[in-house]
């Protein structure tokens, strides 16, 4: 079964010229994750998954795998402390006009 | 009859091994997507819709794209009611990549696959479709509802002349997926009219929501398909009225999260069954409890074949002038008598 990674081989979701320049879109604010494991079932990219942090007060935290994360926004509303943030597009030139054509 | 075929379907002259089929979007924009669906014995695929070059600008998608409404956290991250407020476009390939979509797809997957296309030209159309055709797909389905551009949802003489083209263009079926509206049955009967083969009811509905906080609407502040549990509620009424009126098959898709969810659409009418927003919250998985939930619904209730329930609820429907409404009248006595069989 092909899982993870490879899961996407054939066709970037985005251009990707823009995933080089604005990776990744989701990311874990680890001190607010409390490693209950709800995003990791919630993606459907298999893009989280939950990372040994012996330090960590729950000794584990998710992780957002670059690759896999297409930005569908997905797990910011399966959190239950907010502990996954977005990080904004940025807007390139050209983008207004492109969106109104 | 064997157990394994309990849920064989024939579907536009397809031999479905699941009435269950997994619907265009996010599940099926790439080959190995589609090992998975197959993994799970579903009954086919709708390719993720591609646009014609004209819309060129919808294969890329904004970020994030989708938004969990009404999700709740609390039961181990699994709701049963919520709302997927999404903005995601089309396949986000060139017409070429798609054709090489399909052809590898044919290549790696035998369950029936149907490809999914839009436009808003005749000619593009066509062409489209005899692009499909060429690369192998099983079927094509024409995407007239997209929530995401205005006037598409139109169903004016261009589709309906649209249709009719594209029928006489290929010889693999051709499916309609429509969009909820007052005229949808109007439109059912047109697309039949047109030679369409199969329709898909209901594509997602264009939907808003506003944050109160920062009083803007949500998201990229335009309005979004909208889709979720509840909205299998109008799907099978609309299932049900087209049941009756037209003729060709219909492919219920709304909503569906479980095995009952599926049962209803079948009892409605439906030939087949779309799912695709439980994918994407509870996984692939979905695809496999939902057939299992229809399959232990068949043995407890000594079911040979969907064949034979399908429609079963609408012999029995009421006609509103049969329903009692007791104005006035002593409440005693029978209440509403259901039809008999």
């Amino acid at each position: 079964m092909s899982t993870g990674k490879d899961k996407y081989f054939g066709l970037p979701l985005l251009p990707p010229s823009f995933v080089k320049e604005f990776p990744p879109v989701a990311k874990v604010i680890e001190p607010v994750c409390i490693a209950c494991d709800r995003c990791v079932p919630l993606c459907f990219f298999d893009a989280i998954i939950m990372e040994q942090r012996p330090l960590h007060k729950f000794e584990r935290v998710a992780v957002v795998i670059e690759e896999n994360c297409t930005g569908c926004g997905l797990c910011f509303e399966g959190c239950p402390v907010d502990a996954i943030e977005w990080i904004p597009d940025k807007e390139m030139p050209g983008d207004k006009e492109k969106a109104r054509t | 009859m064997a157990i394994e075929n309990l849920l064989k379907t024939s579907f536009l002259g397809l031999d479905l091994q699941s009435p269950i089929m997994v619907a265009s979007g996010p599940a099926t924009h790439d080959v190995n997507q589609l090992l998975m669906a197959e993994e799970r014995n579903v009954g086919g695929v709708f390719l993720k819709s591609v646009c014609s070059d004209k819309f060129e600008h919808m294969r890329s998608w904004p970020r994030p794209r989708y938004k969990l409404l009404d999700w709740d956290k609390q039961i181990e991250g699994r709701s049963k009611t919520f709302t997927l407020y999404s903005y995601e476009q089309g396949y986000s390939g060139t017409l070429d990549d798609y054709w090489n979509f399909i052809r590898s797809g044919k290549d790696r997957v035998k369950v029936p696959i149907v490809a999914s296309i839009f436009a808003d030209d005749v000619n593009d159309w066509v062409e489209m479709a005899k692009k499909v055709e060429e690369s192998g797909a099983d079927a094509v389905e024409l995407d007239i509802s997209s929530p995401h551009r205005p006037g598409t949802m139109e169903f004016d003489d261009a589709f309906k002349k649209t249709i009719s083209s594209v029928v006489k263009g290929v010889k693999i079926p051709v499916l309609v997926k429509l969009a909820p509206s007052e005229d949808l049955v109007v439109h059912c009967m047109k697309a039949e009219e047109a030679g369409a083969s199969c329709v898909t009811l209901c594509n997602r509905i264009r939907g808003f929501d506003v944050d109160i906080e920062s009083q803007r609407p949500i998201l990229h502040g335009y309005y979004a398909g909208v889709g979720g549990p509840w909205t299998k509620y109008y799907t099978m009424r609309y299932v049900a009225e087209a049941a009756q009126k037209i003729k060709i098959p219909i492919s219920a898709s709304s909503g569906t999260m479980t095995g009952e969810d599926a049962i209803k659409y079948i009892l409605l009418g439906a030939t087949t069954v779309q799912i695709l927003s439980v994918i994407l919250v509870n996984g692939w998985d979905s695809i496999t409890r939902i057939q299992e939930e229809i399959k232990e619904y068949m043995k407890r209730k000594d079911i040979a074949s969907l064949e034979s329930i399908r429609g079963k609820a609408l012999e029995v429907m009421t006609d509103p002038d049969e329903i009692i409404r007791w104005s006035g009248e002593s409440k005693q006595g029978p209440r509403n008598v259901y039809r008999q069989r």
